[in-house]
């Protein structure tokens, strides 16, 4: 939220919020991801249009963290495709600027990227 | 024969065209600060009823603090309320002196008490920039944010972390504060009440805001405290109850401060409250610059993780707790059998935590009383009879964060 | 009010109900027996001079192996105007995992006990709606219960499992193998030995 706001803004890359997941390119999986919560992420997930991206925002969404507890997901790979992974438990707005400007180089490396159902 | 609805909606004209039909607000909707789903049923516009639907963030925290000891528990609390840790830890760590019963140093009972109204500041700012924002106002978002990132980058001075900090530890705080980050924090003292001036020029009179916030979501004293409200969305509606001066903890008895209250106990109130608060923490935070004393910041006895130093450098990667290689715990010889509920004052409300010990080092029971949970109890309730678009409103101004509600 | 004044209070009124009075830290507890607990919570909201009036925490606790009774229900109580509290324990046994619900005394205790119910699998007569509600529907066993395993014991929920298919089967579709399986080697960790 942070990253959004005035002093790291987000923006000045060419990277906005949208509310909907019919308009995004990448998704930001933030925080720990639960049992529970796995069917609407994948969900939101599959609602944004080809080319998609995901970006695990994290140590929880990367690998579960500190929770090995019975609800907890032991990191989102597990049943999505993840393309940067961003550690600290939360990580700073730095961080998530570098980890965006990664997969901001991921893309322009990529040649062909075509896969409708992954 | 009629069969379905809509020939009935034909026949039976204007009668049957109220038919209620349900929405679903969240996980992932924008506005509702983190992974709660809300069941709305309306009839048109007004909300006949408002099903909360939370545990999306269920991480199971208290069934890991019974595999954990004391000190190793104090990190997960960064993790329930997030935006105001400092606040967690301290609400922590008072209770577990209490089950243990370990005296608190002097210097160390007011360093607590100054971050714990500097978590209160980062959360009702926190609050104010994403209530304000959910009703439309984006200015005040930024300036928010802006003054927020001063006292984030303060906590990042004391204790490296801006956000999960895990400040205190049983017994006292892990490091004592330095003379500049008192230095600024009292330059920043100075100036924030006129930056408090500045939001409310920008939304106190502002007749879009008052429209939105005045005479919605009300709720009597009476029922307030029956649904086990706290904190300011308590105090809103009218009711004197704040932990920090019904049962005292740290320096908040040698501090002077008040407590505001509204009349009304709608949206509006909450807000006022909030507002007023933040002019009490900066005060509280001066006074306990300027009689800051001198001595230890930790009690000795107390439990507390201790690095393995003077150990072999070469450690074996399969090395574990019994086979007595490292010991990152330093056990204290306190533990007895017994059971205690202490709440402390957070941003949000009053957070408890009851502990139920069995004489070893790890709590054979801990739960945790998160304001956050019994204020989104309480939506369903508030939020009945009110028209779709007051329901942001309302939960803007019950403060909730999903980490602490679900744990 | 002291808290031992209360307790006195409470075994006066019901001398049957009360078993034990348990002192610590300077806070008490009164265990009772569970048959009568909303009718004595009751009184003690109502009564002019105890008015405890705010359930600041409503919990169980799950004795297995320390005590006859397995299950606790603890109420942590507080008069707002007055300013004294105490903690009720009643005693719940597993045979019978089975409470009245004290939602008609504080409205806010609906969700505490659905939590409860959700993680202990006490059971409330007379509850509105007891569902699980920190847990998904469906969900198998009671997480808090001393004989749950922390992990889970490697059980997902129904939910989760249908989730994790889907995506092993879309997984082929995936061209450029962005996707590494994390228990297959992939020689990092050869060159770091």
């Amino acid at each position: 939220m942070a990253a959004g706001s005035s002093h790291y803004d987000l923006d000045r890359f060419g990277i906005i919020f949208r509310a909907s997941p019919r308009q995004s390119d990448a998704m930001i999986v933030a925080g720990t991801v639960t049992q529970k919560m796995a069917p609407v992420v994948r969900r939101v997930y599959d609602q944004m249009p080809e080319p998609r991206y995901v970006l695990a925002m994290g140590s929880c969404a990367c690998s579960g963290g500190v929770f090995k507890t019975y609800h907890t997901v032991q990191g989102c790979d597990e049943f999505l495709p993840v393309d940067v992974y961003v550690p600290g438990c939360p990580p700073r707005p730095e961080a998530l600027l570098e980890g965006l400007m990664k997969l901001q180089q991921k893309m322009m490396k990529e040649e062909m990227r075509w896969s409708r159902w992954r | 024969m009629l069969e379905n609805k809509a020939q009935l909606r034909l026949v039976k004209g204007d009668e049957a065209t109220h038919e209620p039909y349900t929405i679903a607000m969240g996980p992932q909707h924008p506005a509702t600060h983190g992974v709660l789903k809300l069941d709305l049923e309306l009839d048109g516009e007004t909300v006949l009823e408002c099903k909360p639907t939370v545990g999306f963030l269920h991480r199971g925290v208290e069934k890991l603090a019974e595999n954990l000891s004391y000190a190793q528990t104090l990190p997960l609390t960064d993790r329930l309320d997030y935006i105001a840790s400092m606040a967690n830890n301290v609400a922590y760590s008072i209770a577990v002196e209490k089950l243990l019963d370990i005296e608190v140093p002097l210097r160390a009972k007011y360093i607590r008490t100054m971050v714990m109204e500097m978590a209160r500041l980062t959360g009702h700012l926190l609050w104010l920039a994403t209530h304000a924002l959910d009703i439309g106002a984006m200015t005040v978002f930024l300036y928010c944010f802006r003054e927020r990132e001063i006292l984030l980058d303060m906590f990042e001075e004391i204790c490296g972390a801006r956000l999960t900090t895990s400040y205190t530890c049983i017994g006292g705080v892990r490091q004592d504060v330095t003379g500049h980050f008192l230095e600024s924090l009292y330059d920043f003292t100075e100036d924030f009440p006129s930056k408090i001036k500045e939001y409310e020029t920008l939304i106190d009179k502002n007749r879009i805001w008052l429209k939105r916030t005045q005479d919605v979501g009300i709720v009597s004293a009476e029922d307030a405290v029956s649904l086990g409200l706290t904190g300011p969305t308590l105090r809103g509606s009218g009711v004197d109850y704040d932990v920090r001066k019904h049962m005292p903890y740290d320096a908040y008895p040698y501090v002077k401060f008040e407590v505001p209250i509204g009349s009304k106990g709608d949206v509006y109130d909450r807000y006022r409250c909030r507002m007023e608060e933040m002019h009490q923490s900066n005060s509280i935070i001066r006074q306990c610059i300027e009689a800051l004393p001198t001595g230890p910041i930790r009690a000795a006895d107390a439990p507390d993780l201790v690095m393995p130093y003077g150990i072999q450098k070469k450690v074996a990667a399969d090395a574990t707790f019994s086979s007595g290689i490292i010991k990152l715990v330093k056990d204290s010889e306190r533990y007895i059998e017994g059971d205690v509920y202490v709440a402390a004052e957070v941003p949000k409300g009053e957070l408890g935590f009851y502990f139920v010990s069995d004489g070893k080092g790890v709590p054979y029971r801990m739960h945790i009383r998160s304001p956050s949970y019994i204020h989104i109890g309480a939506l369903s309730f508030l939020c009945k009879g009110q028209m779709v678009a007051d329901v942001i409103a309302i939960i803007g101004s019950v403060d909730v964060v999903l980490g602490e509600c679900d744990r | 009010m002291e808290p031992l004044e209360i307790a006195k209070k409470i075994k006066e009124r019901f001398p049957d109900q009360v078993i034990d009075v348990e002192e610590h830290r300077g806070q008490v507890g009164v265990i009772v027996k569970k048959d009568r607990i909303v009718e004595l919570l009751r009184w003690l909201h109502d009564d002019p001079a105890l008015h405890l009036n705010h359930l600041a925490d409503l919990c169980g606790v799950d004795y297995l192996g320390k005590k006859d009774v397995r299950f606790e229900v603890v109420y942590n109580l507080y008069s707002i105007p007055l300013r004294h509290g105490i903690r009720i324990r009643a005693q719940v046994p597993e045979d019978d995992c089975q409470i009245e619900s004290v939602t008609s005394i504080w409205m806010g205790a609906d969700w505490h006990e659905r939590e409860c119910y959700d993680l202990l699998g006490i059971t409330f007569g007379g509850h509105p709606d007891l569902r699980r509600i920190l847990l998904p529907d469906g969900w198998e066993g009671h997480p808090l219960r001393k004989d749950y395993p922390l992990d889970g014991g490697g059980k997902n929920w129904s939910g989760y499992d249908k989730v994790l298919e889907r995506s092993k089967k879309l997984r082929k579709y995936d061209f450029y193998g962005t996707y590494q399986d994390p228990t297959k080697k992939t020689g990092i960790e050869d060159a770091r030995e």
